[in-house]
């Protein structure tokens, strides 16, 4: 907590809130260009959300955010330092999971802090305080087969909470489970976060997930795509069930899907002519 | 059939109730076929062969002087004994070599086909080269046994390292694991149930390369005792041996079961790759 409460002395000149830059990120497989030109910041306490149509290389942004994927042009600096690689600091939510199915649900939360070395103490101290945090108590003992496709994302995000991450990366950590475990989930992550506030980046292709989640929302489109539109999202925190009844709500969501479907609905015109 | 639908449904409390049924019906019908068996070799024999040929009375009624011969307590201690040591040889070196060559693209370029070519190498043409090199010993038998349970651990393992989810690795990746590390908390575990595959193919095959060096380098054991009354006319003799190698083959495939049961909760065929 403390860690995030400190001002970010020695950051770069003018965006001294940003803990994540992107700075005209270029990607391509072979000859395939994904994504071209894009360029945005994360500020320390600010929920980004990326929502693009399928296939817009959305989670390939994230996984080059992450270092998990090297990038052709441009650059991302987290804080002082350039991303090539997986950094301390940063931690991923998948849209897979990714628990470990031969490890109970205590060791998959314990993973991340293992791989980075912590004592065994503070393991014992930490995992127990997160597996509680995403309402896991009583399961630490339960093998990922046990539990609900909710609950294992639960998991899933206790292992990145763990590491006290500055930076949470969400890979449309939701898409995978029904739409009730879901809405339950983004009010839960909006609590949690309410609690320990980060920089995080929320990809999806919801686009009501992306107004609820996001303080600006980032519109990523085109072949290869880029930064359409950023849309910031002025709705009042904390953000609860009474946000979507708002009128705001449904006017910012109504301008994101204008957004996202402008060219959609142009393309079909265009087919339609003789 | 509502009852039995019930049961595959819920885990902890039908199946358990199910289960004794289940076994006792299985073991009837295992008692069944067995019987069968005996009562028609016991016929054939009777009615068309030489009195010397050994039948079921008769390999009951020695079973007690067999049982009190030192001898054969000592050759099969001696059998399971080098049985035992070179399982847990071909084990370790199976097993490195084999996450080396599923994981490593030059490694697998480099020995792939000599590895698929030794394991279709019937075992016994290297007899004459381990004779050789180690004399009609122990020592011999050993070799002859890695050789014959190696290359079935090397192949399933290299197939269950390279068969790892790339999820999996992903979020190894992403929480900064060591190599080292990943292959350890990673690889290897994921690739159990093919190293589960392999070992039981090793078993069997060890158990043939020891019983082979034995009929053939004259080394005693098992495998002499089986040759030696065979030919001194002592075909009921020579059958409680066959019939106790048999015992070894069952034993461990209970025991491998058994311990996938009791190690490896998490896995299970029909819900693997979540």
């Amino acid at each position: 907590m403390t860690k995030h409460e400190r001002p970010a002395g020695g950051a770069p000149v003018s965006k001294d809130s940003a803990r994540i830059r992107v700075n005209g990120l270029g990607k391509h497989y072979g000859t395939l260009e994904v994504f071209r030109n894009v360029s945005f910041d994360v500020g320390e306490r600010e929920i980004v959300a990326i929502v693009g149509p399928s296939g817009c290389g959305k989670t390939t942004l994230l996984r080059c955010i992450d270092g998990l994927l090297p990038v052709d042009e441009g650059e991302i600096w987290f804080d002082q330092q350039r991303v090539t690689s997986p950094l301390p600091g940063v931690a991923m939510v998948f849209q897979h999971f990714g628990l470990f199915p031969w490890k109970t649900v205590y060791d998959n939360v314990a993973y991340g802090l293992r791989m980075a070395g912590a004592p065994q103490a503070e393991i014992d101290k930490r995992v127990p305080e997160f597996v509680k945090l995403v309402g896991l108590a009583g399961f630490e003992k339960a093998y990922p087969y046990q539990i609900s496709g909710g609950m294992q994302q639960r998991c899933g995000l206790a292992r990145a909470l763990a590491v006290e991450p500055s930076v949470l990366l969400m890979d449309e950590p939701f898409a995978a489970v029904d739409a009730q475990t879901r809405e339950i989930l983004q009010f839960e992550l909006l609590r949690i976060w309410e609690q320990r506030p980060t920089a995080m980046i929320f990809v999806t292709h919801s686009i009501e997930e992306a107004v609820l989640l996001g303080h600006r929302v980032i519109v990523l489109k085109g072949r290869p795509s880029g930064i359409y539109e950023t849309i910031k999202i002025e709705l009042p925190h904390p953000r609860t069930r009474a946000t979507l009844r708002e009128p705001r709500f449904a006017e910012l969501r109504e301008r994101v899907w204008g957004t996202l479907m402008a060219e959609a609905q142009k393309a079909e015109f265009e087919l339609e002519k003789p | 059939m509502t009852e039995a639908n019930a049961a595959i449904g819920i885990p902890a409390t039908s199946a358990s109730a199910a289960k004794p049924k289940r076994a006792g019906s299985a073991l009837i019908s295992r008692l069944i076929a067995g019987g069968c068996i005996l009562l028609a070799w016991e016929v054939i024999v009777r009615m068309f062969a030489p009195a010397y040929v050994a039948k079921p009375s008769n390999i009951v009624m020695v079973i007690p002087k067999v049982m009190t011969d030192p001898l054969f307590w000592n050759s099969t201690a001696q059998t399971l004994g080098a049985v035992a040591q070179g399982l847990i040889l071909a084990l370790i070196f199976g097993t490195i070599i084999g996450l080396l060559l599923g994981r490593s693209v030059t490694m697998e370029r480099m020995l792939r086909h000599y590895v698929n070519g030794f394991y279709a190498v019937p075992m016994i043409v290297i007899l004459p080269l381990v004779t050789l090199w180690f004399g009609y010993t122990g020592a011999a038998r050993l070799a002859t046994i890695v050789f014959a349970a190696v290359f079935s651990i090397i192949i399933n393992v290299s197939d269950g390292a390279r068969a790892v989810p790339r999820e999996y690795l992903e979020v190894a990746a992403s929480f900064r694991s060591s190599k080292l590390r990943m292959y350890i908390e990673i690889v290897l575990p994921a690739a159990t149930p093919y190293f589960l595959a392999g070992l039981r193919l090793a078993a069997g095959r060890a158990l043939i390369g020891a019983v082979v060096a034995e009929f053939f380098a004259a080394i005693g054991g098992l495998g002499h005792f089986i040759l030696y009354n065979s030919r001194t006319f002592h075909h009921a003799e020579a059958f409680v041996g066959v019939l106790l190698l048999a015992g070894f083959g069952v034993g461990f495939e209970v025991l491998v079961n058994w311990s996938t049961k009791r190690f490896l909760p998490w896995y299970r065929r029909d819900d693997r790759g979540t």
